[in-house]
Parts: structure tokens; C-alpha cells; sequence
């Protein structure tokens, strides 16, 4: 590792300090980027100055320009480019400079140093990142507690331990969460089914909010959640990290690992990770929640690949849970509903804590193998190939009698196969245009065993999409658009045990977005993204035909639906100025031919008595209005203070038998939300890298590497979350009505420690969930007709880093 | 050449670790699922002449076809002796209910008619199962019985209010003529 770094330094120049005086900065700097040995112009190179965080890359002829610096200050100027060595040098100016700099193809290790270290260019729509030291943080939680945080996501709980993320108020079958350039293919329709997916396999994840149709496919409608691995260790040797953890909550052990190994004198490197988390009955501040343990374990490895022209990559994932369901949620008809409802403590529990997992729980495998291959074409063009399949298992073990031939099996089974095949061609920047084509296609075999909700279904489909960004130094303004055309095929069938069904649908649509964005001055950004995307109705939407217990109603599906089209629009500012920063976002999604679950007039009798009867419809439309902010700013002494506000209200027009028009509130929509905290910060050293001060949230992605690094860091944050109670519901009622608003304080801390002239690094970390052991109900929780939330939740973690 | 047969063997050994991955996961891949439905209570009343079963069906399921209920004709002034069969399909499991007694609890509620059930048979703990009932019918009347079958209640002895949950709930109508 060091020697591969002193061969760079033969390379480049000195690295210096920061100094910071004058606040002239009306100076610029421009140049030109050549290859080294044979003189010709680098075009595609970034140039990146780290202390504003700003970058450009060089045009076709290798120039590159970038205002707005101050005068008789020092810069540590970073240049690379993919095929070449990553290249330093310091630049003070006095006045407009012109640098050049050289940049050499690195031969001497016989192999390609692949630095895919381009500046991401601001997102036009609306994107939030967690990482560093706030995705550190929340480790061992699940992904929906992960993002939490951001503005403008919430969760919709089956009880604490199953959280699916919500984005702008949809979820489920309207967004799609993309994990290491793969969309999870599951049964996401189940409002209890939460994603299949390790955070711990992730370095950042990204939330896209508006119209992510074009990038992702029909499942992005309303968003879409990027998870992305850390890229693959460039330089020889062995590299990775071990994460332990407990929670007090639960008495919850948590540990993850990961290697990578790139092979000396080769370009191939491999990766190995792997979770394991155990956890026993949750604790709500007055009692034990019976049955709400959780074990899981997960694997992932990768290979890479790289010559001076391909790049291979291959993966592979499992993930493998078991989640124990509350089992006083598990009610048998409405009357026992109504009594649980009434009931201030969850009924039939078994106050007492034990990590046992009994009847009823879940037990989830999903698996995914992945190929991917990218060929640089030529200096302008690349082409990307991309094969994925998944195997998804999901079977629920429900509370029979201990003799019969049910005791040793499943209640319900749901099995997935989905086959996906990506391929795109992308260019860089000709006449300021970046951006591609692609196609994708996609396959589906899904079987149900007896008793299931949905039936039997195969589905193919395919997409067509192309992209095309406009960047031009100087210009302030920058332009993306993008079209897609899908289509979807589903063919239905049930073994005829309760009812017959065979039954083909198709469905087809365009969908397209553009976005501007406008750079008014150093500090502000302003951007409006909008697009239309559409969503074909999913099996259960058209198909179902059951009890679902947990919420003590009867749901029948509706053969008839079509499509929903969505149109959304998102308008962002952002601010930045050294450690201040803050964004806020507007945005009106109107959905047409929203489909949604309806109270039907008359109830279902069934063996267990008599259920209210949900039907899927469609509405005219809905539309969800709303407001997300965050901000945070520095306090003198080392402190520094963060915010963030999530706002909704979401309606929908229907027709009435009568033809008259209705409005109504949505159902399930999070109600409005607010965070605060204050955060004390302390680095042993004098600067260290941006990285610790960036809270989850800033828009930009923070440059990884440092020059000085400080030998230990902490901080301490004190944060609390404000929820009012949801007072939008619509019109027929709840059963119980939405919970008391609430504020619950959280505080973390954590602390790294570094260990000098390498990489390694120790992190030790404390949460401490709802601080005051608050006894508090959340809204979009299912379970809150049973029990409270869990109350006070310790968690302790380290991680080394080597 | 050598180099090409290293690239080999670790891509190779890479493969097979992948695929040990999944070994481990192929094991229940096929077992089948085994639901529990009820799909028919009967009652059976042996006395004053009448020894017939009465079915409450739902053959096809929750939704689709409604349930069939057969109204429950009896004498007045008789006492009957009476046993409930619960079947899933053609299966019946009245004796898997029977072998569980300590945690199951069948219970009757009377409106309308002038009928009393009394005289539950107990389970192991002496507390009251209910498999086996004793009907009296009064004078002429009309009304209707509502059966449950509680699965872990938590107080037997709490007929309005046992606990646990429900197996199954339905009402027959009771016709005392």
C-alpha cells in the first residue's frame, strides 16, 4: 500500500496546508490537462479544489476554468483522470492564474489505476445522501430506520422491527430501492413486508424524490433509494472493516465485516462481506412486547475485474431474516380487533423477555447473482451490460394448533424468480451534451402456495430510456431530460383451490422528465425537476382475494384497474457557504388513476366472523402536496446546529356512485414531522476532512479523500423529532384514531481514533434511542392498535477499519 | 501463460464460493404449505327423537360464494345432547381440537330463543372445553346461537370474555317449535 503510494508521489507535487485570509475571491484559475508523455489534451479530467468542495472537468481541448477563488490563499488543487494517476498540486493565487498540469498514464505497475473519481455534477431533481458518519451511526438498524431521518421520508412500521420506507408520502409498489445497481424484486406490495436489503453492504445511499421513472423503471414512480458498495480497493493488498454492536432494546448483537483483496500485479479484486444480527422481545416503556424477536444473517461478495479497456464486475448477495410478528397483533376476527383496540396494553402477551422466536413469524430469503461489464469504447463512448437474477422466498409461519399437520409447516409461501437484463451506451461530453441510451428487460415467475393472497403470475416486460445532460462552463445553467417508453406483461393463474383465474394483462406507457438547474452564484443553486411516470396495477391490486389478519379487513382485488400516471414536479434551493448549508423543496405529485384500498358498505362473512370489506379503486386522481427543508449551521466554540422539516398533504378526488366528485383525505399519509439538534464537534488536530461536518442530508458528495487528517475526532449531538398528530384522515374514520403528537430525543455520539501513517482507523460509536423512555404511538405504525412504541434503546458499536 | 491460469483458478474458486451461498438456501425450497382452514362447523343434536347435524359451511373459502347455514329445528321441553365436528374441507379435525382440549374453549351465546347450553365437558385442568354440551329447549320460540371456538384463551372460566383467539364464530338460527 505504501510503496504504490510513493511511486503516485514520484508523481506528483507537495501537498500543503490551508491558510485562510484575505476574502477577496474574485480570482480565477484556468489551465489546460495534457497527458504527460505524448502531450495531447486530457479531456474528461477532473480538476478539484478541496477546500471550496468545488470541481470542473476539462472540455474536449483539456481546458478547464474555475472562479471564484480567493487571493493570497493557498489551494490544494486535485487532478485526475480515469486512466491516468491521481495528481496534487497547491496553487496560491494574486491574481487570474493560468496552471497547467500533466498528467502521466501509470505504467509502472503494469496495470490501469482506475480512479472513477469524476466530480457528480449537482443532481438536478431532488436527492438526499446518507453517509460518513451519519450512516455510521445508524448501523445495525434496519434501512428504513437508516433514512429516517432525511426530510420528506417516513416509514410505515408493522411493529418495529418491519419498516418500509416512504418517500413523499408513497411507498411500496412506488418506489424502488436499488441496491448495488440492482432493483429488489420482491413482494414489496405487502404493506408488512419490508425490504429484503443489508445497509451494512452500503458506503452511501442516496434518496431520489420526484419521477425516477426514466433511470429505474416502472417501480420508481414516486422515488427510488440507491444503495452503492464502496468501490472496490484499487491499490494491492487487503483492506476492510469489522463492525460490533449491541442494543440495549432488546439485548440485540449486531456483527458485520467486510474484506477486500486486489491481487498483486493483477487488476482483479474480490470482496467478502457478511452480517449477522440476533435480537430478543422489544420493550415498550411499561411492558415486553411479546414475540418481537429477530435473527438474521446475510452474505455478499464481489469480484472486479479491470484491463485498459473492460471493466467486469460480479456479485452475489443473500439475505436471510426471521422476524417474530407481535403476537398480540394476531387477532382472529373484528370482535377480537375492537377489544385490542380498546385495550390500553397489547392483549394475550407474554410479558417477559426471551430471544425465542415463536408462531406467528416471517421468514424471508432473498438471493441475487449479478453481472456487469463496462467497455470504454473509445475516449467519448462507453457501453454497459448488465445481467441480474433474484430469488426471493417469503413464507409465514402462523399460529395453528400443535398437532395438527400444520405445526411444522408454513401458513402462506411466496416465491419469486426475476431475470433482469440492462444494457446502455453512454458518451461524455460532445458539444456540452453527456448522457446515454439504454434498454432494459425484464422477467417474472412467481408461485403462491395454497392459501396465499395472490395468485400464480408470470410477467416479461421491457424499457427503452435515453438521457442527455447539457453542462457548459461558464454558463450558470444547466438542462436534463429524459424519455422512456415500458411495457408490462403479466399472465395470472390460481390452482383453482378458491377461486379460477387465468388471466393475461398488458400494459404500456411513456414517461419522460426534464430539470433545470441554475447556479445564481457560488452559494445558491436553484432547481425544478418535473416528469410524468406511470405504474402498471400490481398482481394484488388487480387480484387479491383474502382475510388479511393483521388488520382484521377482507381485501378483493379489482381485475379492471389501469395504470397510474403520475405527474411530478419538485423545485429545490440550496445554500451553501462554508459550514452553513440548507435546502428546501416543494413538490406536487398528481397522480391519476391513483389506486388505493376502499371501505366497501357491506362486511364479508367468513368462518371467523364477520370482516369489513376493502375493494381496490381506482380514484380520479390525488395529488400530494408538500414541503421538505433541512438546514444546519455553525455555532461558535465547536457546535454547529441541524434542522429538518417534512410537511404533506396529500388528497384524492373520487367519483361517487352518484357521479358527483369527492374529495378526501388519503389514507396513511405521515403526518407533519420536525427535526432539531445540536451537535458539539472536536477534532485533535486542526482541520480535518469536510466529511465530519456534512450532516445526512447535504446535497453534495463529499470528496473522500484529506490531506491533513486529524489523529482523533468526536462529537456529541443531542436531536428530537417532533411529530403532530396526523389530523387529515379521510372521511369513513379509522378504527382507533390517529395517536397524540409526540417529540422523542435521541443523542449520539462517536468517536475515531487513527492510527498514524495509514489508513486505519477506529470508530467507536453511542445512540441512545428515545432518551426519556417515552410512551408514544406512531401514526403510520399498524400495530399501533396493539402496543406503544419501543421505549429507551442503548446501542454500542466499533468499528475498525484496516 | 501463467498468468492467464491464475486469473483462471481465482475466478474459478471465486465461482465456488458464490455458489456455496446458495447450497445452504435450497433446502425447504419445495416443501409444500399447510394451511389450517375451517371450512365446516356441524352441530349434532341427539334427543327427543331428532338425531341430526346441522352445518354451517363455507366451502370455497373466505369471499367468493357466501357461507351456507342451516337453520337449527328443535323440540321444546327436550333436553339434547349435543357434540360439535369442525372439519377443514373434507378433513375432519374435531379430534386434533380434542387433543389440544387444555387450550381450546368452545362457547355459546343465546339471543332470541329459549334455549340454554349447559354442562360443558372439561379439558385436563378441569376447567371447560365444551366439545360436548347439554341443550335444554324451552317453549316455543325463535332466535339464534352463536358458536365460538377460542384458541389459547386466557380465562376459560370468563365465558363473555375468554381471551385468545378466535377459530371460528358463527351463528346458527335456533327455531324452538
Amino acid at each position: 500500500m505504501l510503496k504504490s503510494k510513493a511511486a503516485l508521489a514520484g508523481l506528483c507535487l507537495l501537498c500543503a496546508t490551508l491558510a485562510l485570509e484575505a476574502q477577496d475571491c474574485h480570482l480565477a484559475l484556468r489551465g489546460r490537462v495534457t497527458e504527460a508523455d505524448t502531450k495531447e489534451p486530457l479531456a474528461y479530467a477532473t480538476v478539484f479544489v478541496q477546500e471550496v468542495g468545488k470541481g470542473t472537468m476539462t472540455d474536449e481541448d483539456g481546458r478547464y476554468a474555475i472562479p471564484h477563488l480567493c487571493e493570497n490563499t493557498s489551494y490544494t488543487v486535485q487532478v485526475s483522470h480515469v486512466e491516468c494517476a491521481h495528481f496534487t498540486q497547491i496553487v496560491r493565487l494574486t491574481e487570474n492564474a493560468e496552471v497547467d498540469f500533466q498528467l502521466l498514464h501509470d505504467n509502472v505497475l503494469g496495470e490501469v489505476v482506475v480512479h472513477e473519481k469524476s466530480v457528480a455534477p449537482p443532481p438536478v431533481q431532488s436527492v438526499l445522501f446518507v453517509e460518513n458518519s451519519d450512516l455510521e451511526a445508524t448501523k445495525g438498524l434496519n434501512l428504513g430506520e437508516t433514512l429516517k431521518k432525511l426530510p420528506g421520508v417516513s416509514l410505515l412500521n408493522t411493529g418495529a422491527t418491519i419498516a418500509k420506507p416512504v418517500i413523499q408520502g408513497l411507498h411500496s409498489n412506488r418506489i424502488a430501492i436499488v441496491s448495488n445497481g440492482v432493483a429488489l424484486e420482491s413482494q414489496q406490495w405487502g404493506s408488512e413486508h419490508a425490504p429484503e436489503i443489508d445497509p451494512f453492504a452500503a458506503e452511501k445511499i442516496s434518496v431520489v424524490k420526484g419521477a425516477a421513472g426514466v433511470r429505474y423503471g416502472v417501480g420508481a414512480m414516486a422515488g427510488a433509494i440507491i444503495l452503492e458498495p464502496a468501490p472496490l480497493r484499487a491499490e494491492a493488498g487487503v483492506s476492510g472493516w469489522l463492525t460490533l454492536g449491541g442494543f440495549s432494546n432488546g439485548r440485540g448483537g449486531i456483527a458485520s465485516g467486510a474484506a477486500d483483496w486486489h491481487l498483486p500485479g493483477k487488476s482483479l479484486t474480490f470482496r467478502i462481506q457478511g452480517t449477522a444480527k440476533r435480537s430478543g422481545n422489544l420493550r415498550a416503556p411499561d411492558y415486553f412486547m411479546g414475540n418481537t424477536g429477530a435473527s438474521e444473517l446475510n452474505f455478499s461478495a464481489m469480484a472486479g475485474w479491470k484491463t485498459a479497456r473492460w471493466n467486469h464486475e460480479a456479485g452475489a448477495s443473500r439475505f436471510d431474516q426471521r422476524i417474530g410478528i407481535l403476537r398480540s397483533a394476531h387477532i382472529g376476527n373484528l370482535t377480537d380487533l375492537q377489544r385490542a383496540i380498546d385495550s390500553p396494553t397489547p392483549l394475550n402477551n407474554t410479558d417477559a423477555f426471551t430471544y425465542d422466536l415463536l408462531r406467528p413469524y416471517q421468514d424471508v430469503q432473498h438471493n441475487m447473482l449479478k453481472y456487469k461489464t463496462v467497455l470504454r469504447i473509445s475516449e467519448k463512448w462507453k457501453a454497459t451490460g448488465q445481467y441480474s437474477f433474484q430469488f426471493n422466498q417469503r413464507r409465514e409461519y402462523d399460529v395453528v394448533r400443535r398437532t395438527g399437520a400444520a405445526a411444522s409447516k408454513a401458513q402462506v409461501a411466496f416465491r419469486l424468480w426475476s431475470n433482469t437484463m440492462d444494457a446502455a451506451l453512454e458518451h461524455f461530453p460532445i458539444r456540452h451534451w453527456q448522457g446515454g441510451v439504454g434498454v432494459q428487460a425484464v422477467q417474472q415467475t412467481n408461485f403462491v402456495s395454497r392459501g396465499g393472497f395472490i395468485p400464480d403470475y408470470q410477467s416479461v416486460g421491457g424499457g427503452i430510456w435515453a438521457m442527455e445532460r447539457w453542462r457548459r462552463f461558464p454558463s450558470p445553467w444547466e438542462l436534463e431530460i429524459g424519455a422512456r417508453y415500458d411495457v408490462r406483461q403479466t399472465s395470472a393463474t390460481t390452482d383453482g383451490n378458491l377461486y379460477d383465474l387465468d388471466t393475461l394483462v398488458r400494459f404500456g406507457n411513456l414517461s419522460g422528465t426534464v430539470g433545470l438547474l441554475y447556479h445564481a452564484d457560488p452559494n445558491w443553486t436553484f432547481s425544478v425537476h418535473t416528469g410524468q411516470a406511470w405504474r402498471p396495477p400490481h398482481v394484488n391490486e388487480l387480484f387479491a382475494r383474502g382475510v388479511h389478519h393483521g388488520a382484521g379487513t377482507y381485501e378483493q382485488g379489482n381485475p379492471a384497474l389501469l395504470p397510474e400516471k403520475a405527474w411530478n414536479t419538485n423545485l429545490t434551493a440550496r445554500f451553501e457557504r462554508n459550514r452553513w448549508s440548507a435546502m428546501l423543496t416543494l413538490y406536487r405529485n398528481a397522480i391519476r388513476d391513483f389506486i388505493y384500498l376502499n371501505p366497501g358498505l357491506n362486511t364479508v362473512l367468513t368462518v371467523r366472523g364477520a370482516f369489513p370489506a376493502y375493494y381496490y379503486q381506482q380514484a380520479q386522481h390525488a395529488v400530494l402536496r408538500g414541503a421538505d427543508a433541512n438546514f444546519a449551521f455553525p455555532l461558535p466554540v465547536g457546535f454547529s446546529a441541524e434542522g429538518g422539516v417534512s410537511l404533506l398533504r396529500g388528497h384524492r378526488v373520487t367519483e361517487a356512485i352518484s357521479n358527483e366528485t369527492q374529495h378526501d383525505w388519503l389514507p396513511l399519509m405521515p403526518a407533519d414531522r420536525f427535526q432539531y439538534g445540536l451537535k458539539w464537534t472536536f477534532k485533535n488536530k486542526e482541520q480535518g476532512t469536510r466529511n465530519e461536518d456534512r450532516k445526512a442530508g447535504g446535497p453534495d458528495s463529499s470528496d473522500r479523500s484529506s490531506s491533513t487528517v486529524p489523529r482523533s475526532s468526536f462529537y456529541l449531538r443531542m436531536s428530537a423529532t417532533t411529530a403532530l398528530r396526523q389530523s387529515r384522515i379521510p372521511e369513513e374514520g379509522l378504527l382507533k384514531a390517529p395517536p397524540a403528537g409526540f417529540t422523542v430525543l435521541n443523542f449520539d455520539a462517536a468517536c475515531t481514533f487513527r492510527f498514524n501513517r495509514s489508513e486505519d482507523r477506529l470508530d467507536i460509536g453511542l445512540t441512545i434511542q428515545n432518551l426519556t423512555n417515552l410512551r408514544y404511538r406512531e401514526y403510520l405504525n399498524f400495530f399501533r392498535y396493539y402496543a406503544d412504541e419501543p421505549g429507551m434503546n442503548v446501542g454500542l458499536r466499533a468499528k475498525i477499519i484496516f | 501463460m501463467q498468468q492467464h491460469t491464475k486469473i483462471a483458478l481465482h475466478t474459478s474458486f471465486f465461482a465456488l464460493f458464490t455458489m456455496s451461498l446458495f447450497v445452504t438456501g435450497c433446502k425447504d425450497g419445495n416443501s409444500p404449505t399447510a394451511e389450517e382452514n375451517i371450512t365446516k362447523v356441524e352441530v349434532h343434536l341427539v334427543g327427543g327423537g331428532i338425531n341430526k347435524e346441522f352445518a354451517w359451511e363455507d366451502a370455497d373459502g373466505s369471499g367468493g360464494n357466501a357461507p351456507t347455514v342451516e337453520d337449527i329445528v328443535i323440540l321444546p321441553n327436550v333436553t339434547y345432547t349435543a357434540h360439535i365436528h369442525v372439519y377443514d374441507g373434507a378433513k375432519e379435525v374435531t379430534s386434533e381440537i380434542a387433543d389440544e382440549r387444555d387450550v381450546h374453549l368452545f362457547t355459546f351465546t343465546v339471543t332470541g330463543a329459549n334455549l340454554t347450553v349447559s354442562e360443558l365437558d372439561l379439558d385436563g385442568n378441569g376447567k371447560p372445553f365444551g366439545g360436548d354440551s347439554k341443550w335444554i329447549s324451552g317453549t316455543a320460540s325463535a332466535g339464534s346461537v352463536n358458536i365460538k371456538l377460542h384458541h389459547e384463551p386466557t380465562d376459560k372460566i370468563n365465558a363473555a370474555n375468554p381471551g385468545g383467539e378466535v377459530d371460528f364464530d358463527v351463528v346458527f338460527p335456533v327455531k324452538i317449535q
